[in-house]
C-alpha cells in the first residue's frame, strides 16, 4: 500500500507547510494571540499578583522616595523616582518574562514544538512581549498613579506627542532587546538564571532608575548608546518635567528618540538573525530537547 | 549458583544482630535532621555554583548588592549630601545587609518553586523520609551564604572605595554576633513565610520574594530614618525583626552612629524618653519580634503544606 505522505525535504516547517503569504500572516498572528492568551487569562485566574506585582513593587519605589524627602531633595527628584519606578515594571518584565523564556520552555519541553510547527518563532516572542505587556503596563501605571496622588507629583509636559513616542519607542527597543536576549540566554543555558539576576540591580544603576543618568559621567553615556532603558527614562524625564532645571549631560529627547529608534530596528534584526542560528544550530546538534542545562 | 557474587546491600541489610531494626520506620530524630539538612545544603550549594567558574560566580554573586548600594550613593551625590559620611555609611550598612534579606527570602521560597516547576523533583522529595522543611532550610543555606558574601564585599568596597568610617577597634563585636545570629534567624523566618506562600502560587511567582524584600525595604530603616515615614507605618517597622537587627548591625559597627529608629520626629523617641534605643533594648525587641515572626512563619507553613498536600500542588506545572 502506498503512504499518503510524500517526502519533500525541506529547510524548515515554514516550507514543507507550502502555504500562501496569507495563510503565513494568518498562521503567525494566531500564535501572537495564541502565546498572549495564557499571560493575559494566567492575570485573571491567579489574582495574588494585584498583590505581589503592583502592591508591593510601589511600596518598594516609596522606599526611594523617602530616601529622598529624609535628604530634603528638590521635589522634582520625587518624580523621577516615581517614573523610574514605573518604568521597572517593563525591565523586569521583558528579563523574567522574555529574555529567560525559551530557556524556559526548553526546560518545559515546549521548545521543540515551537520550532517544529509551522509559524515564525519571531510570532511567539511577540505573543509574549504583548500578553507581558498587559501586565507590566498595569503595574507601571497603578504605581505612576497611585504615587503620583500620594506624594504629590506634578508633571510639566510641553511636548505630548513627543513623550508618547518616545514612551512607545522605549517599548519597543526593550522587547526588541529581550527578543535578543531570549535567544543569548537559550544558548548560555543554566547561566541564564544568573545573568537575570545580573541585569536587575546593576541595569538600575547604570540606567539611572533613581537619579538623572547624565550624573553617570562616562558610564551614563554609555548606558544612553546600549540600553533602551537608560535613554527612554532621560528622556521622558526631560519631557515630563520640562520646567524643572534638569542636570545636563545628556542629548536632547528628540537626539534620544532617534536613538529609540535605531535601537529597536537594530535589536529586531539581531533577533531575528539570533534566533534562525540559534534554530538551525539547535537542529543540527539535536539540542531542542535536551532540558536543565 | 554462578560464581558472581552480589554486592553486600550495605544500608539496606538487616542489622548485624539479625533482627528488625525500628529506627527505620521511626526515624533517627537529629541524625536524621542532620544529614537531611546537610545533604540539602550540599544539594543547593551545587546547584547555585557548579554551573561555572569561581571568578565568574564572584562577579555575579557581589554586582548586585554593590549595585544597590551604588544607587543610594549616588542619590546622595546628587543632592549634594556625599560629604555627609555618616549617612554613606547608613545607607552602605542597610543596603549591603539587604543583600543577606534578599537572599535569604528569595533562596527558600525559589526551592520550592525550583523543585516544582522546573526540575519537577519537590513530589519525591516530599515523600522521602527527611522533614520537608528541614530539606528547604537546607536549600536555602547556599543562597543565605552567597548574600553573606555580598554583604561583606559591599561593606568592604564601602570603606575602602567609598570613604565610610570603620574602626575595628570600637566595634561592638559581641552585640554584633548576638544580633546577626538572631537576624539571619528572622531572615529565614520570613523566608519561610515566602515559601509557604509559593507552595500555594504558579510559576510567576519568581518575582514575589524580592517583592516582599522591597515592600519590607520601605519600613525596616535600611536606608532612611524610620521618621520621614507617618506614625502608624513606623509602628509597623517597628513590629518587624529586620528593623531591629540593621539596628543593631548599625549601633554595634559604629557606635553612636545615625539611628533609623529613634531621632527627632521618630515613634519610638515619642512613645520614651530616648532619643536612640540602646543596645539591650535593641537586643530585646530584635529577640521578641524574631520569635513572632517565627513562630507565625512556622504557623504559616504548615498550614500551607496541608492545603498544598489535599489540593495536589506539590506537583502542579504551571506556565504562562
Amino acid at each position: 500500500m502506498s503512504s499518503p505522505y510524500v517526502f519533500r525535504p525541506t529547510r524548515s516547517p515554514q516550507e514543507a507547510a507550502n502555504w500562501s503569504p496569507r495563510q503565513i500572516l494568518a498562521t503567525d498572528l494566531r500564535s501572537v494571540r495564541g502565546r498572549a492568551y495564557p499571560r493575559v487569562t494566567g492575570m485573571f485566574r491567579e489574582k495574588s499578583w494585584v498583590f505581589f506585582e503592583i502592591l508591593l513593587p510601589f511600596l518598594a519605589t516609596s522606599a526611594f522616595v523617602f530616601v529622598y524627602r529624609a535628604l530634603q531633595a528638590p521635589p522634582e527628584y520625587i518624580g523621577f523616582v516615581v517614573l523610574g519606578g514605573a518604568m521597572t515594571s517593563f525591565w523586569l518584565n521583558v528579563i523574567w518574562m522574555m529574555a529567560q523564556q525559551l530557556w524556559w520552555e526548553k526546560s518545559q519541553g515546549n521548545l521543540e514544538l515551537y520550532f517544529a510547527a509551522p509559524m515564525n518563532i519571531m510570532s511567539v516572542l511577540f505573543g509574549m512581549a504583548v500578553g507581558g505587556f498587559v501586565m507590566s503596563s498595569t503595574r507601571a501605571a497603578a504605581v505612576l498613579v497611585i504615587a503620583t496622588t500620594l506624594f504629590g507629583v506634578t508633571f510639566a509636559v510641553d511636548q505630548w506627542f513627543l513623550l508618547i513616542a518616545v514612551f512607545l519607542l522605549t517599548l519597543a527597543a526593550l522587547y526588541g532587546l529581550g527578543m535578543v536576549l531570549a535567544s543569548l540566554f537559550l544558548m548560555w543555558g543554566r547561566e541564564a538564571w544568573h545573568l537575570t539576576q545580573l541585569l536587575i540591580e546593576p541595569v538600575y544603576f547604570v540606567s539611572g532608575m533613581s537619579f538623572p543618568v547624565g550624573r553617570l559621567g562616562v558610564v551614563g553615556s554609555l548606558a544612553i548608546s546600549i540600553l533602551p532603558l537608560a535613554v527612554g527614562l532621560d528622556a521622558m524625564r526631560q519631557l515630563a518635567f520640562a520646567d524643572s532645571a534638569y542636570p545636563l549631560g545628556t542629548p536632547g529627547p528628540q537626539i534620544e528618540a532617534l536613538i529609540l529608534v535605531a535601537m529597536t530596528v537594530v535589536f529586531l534584526l539581531v533577533a531575528r538573525w539570533a534566533l534562525r542560528v540559534l534554530e538551525n544550530r539547535a537542529r543540527s546538534e539535536g539540542r531542542l530537547s535536551v532540558r536543565w542545562q | 549458583m554462578s560464581g558472581t557474587e552480589l554486592p553486600a546491600a550495605v544500608g539496606l541489610a538487616s542489622p548485624e544482630w539479625g533482627g528488625f531494626d525500628p529506627a527505620r520506620t521511626r526515624g533517627r530524630g537529629a541524625a536524621d535532621i542532620r544529614r537531611s539538612f546537610g545533604v540539602a545544603a550540599r544539594l543547593g550549594w551545587q546547584m547555585e555554583a557548579n554551573w561555572t567558574d569561581p571568578v565568574l560566580f564572584f562577579i555575579y554573586s557581589v554586582a548586585k548588592p554593590v549595585s544597590s548600594a551604588l544607587i543610594l550613593v549616588l542619590m546622595l551625590e546628587v543632592i549634594g549630601a556625599g560629604s555627609r559620611l555618616d549617612y554613606r555609611a547608613f545607607v552602605v550598612i542597610g543596603s549591603a545587609l539587604w543583600s543577606f534579606v534578599i537572599s535569604g527570602i528569595s533562596g527558600l521560597a525559589w526551592s520550592v518553586l525550583d523543585d516544582r516547576e522546573r526540575y519537577r523533583m519537590l513530589k519525591y522529595v516530599y515523600v522521602s523520609p527527611s522533614d520537608f522543611l528541614v530539606v528547604l532550610l537546607g536549600r536555602g543555606l547556599a543562597r543565605v551564604a552567597v548574600g553573606g558574601m555580598g554583604a561583606v564585599i559591599t561593606l568592604g568596597i564601602g570603606v575602602v572605595l567609598l570613604g565610610v568610617p570603620f574602626d575595628p577597634f570600637v566595634v561592638n563585636w559581641p552585640l554584633l554576633v548576638i544580633v546577626m545570629a538572631a537576624g539571619i534567624a528572622s531572615i529565614v523566618a520570613i523566608g519561610i513565610l515566602l515559601a509557604a506562600i509559593c507552595l500555594q502560587t504558579r510559576q510567576e511567582a519568581w518575582s514575589y520574594p524580592e517583592a516582599v524584600a522591597g515592600a519590607l525595604f520601605l519600613i525596616s530603616g535600611a536606608v532612611f530614618p524610620l521618621a520621614v515615614l507617618p506614625a502608624p507605618i513606623q509602628a509597623i517597622g517597628l513590629m518587624t525583626p529586620l528593623t531591629w537587627w540593621i539596628e543593631g548591625v548599625r549601633d554595634a559597627l559604629f557606635p553612636g552612629g545615625l539611628t533609623a529608629v529613634g531621632g527627632p520626629g521618630s515613634l519610638f523617641t515619642s512613645l520614651g524618653s530616648q532619643g536612640r534605643p540602646d543596645a539591650l533594648q535593641i537586643l530585646v525587641a530584635l529577640l521578641a519580634t524574631g520569635a513572632v515572626a517565627t513562630l507565625a512563619a512556622i504557623a504559616v507553613f504548615r498550614t500551607s503544606d496541608r492545603r498544598a498536600k489535599d489540593r495536589g500542588l506539590l506537583d502542579q506545572t504551571t506556565g504562562s
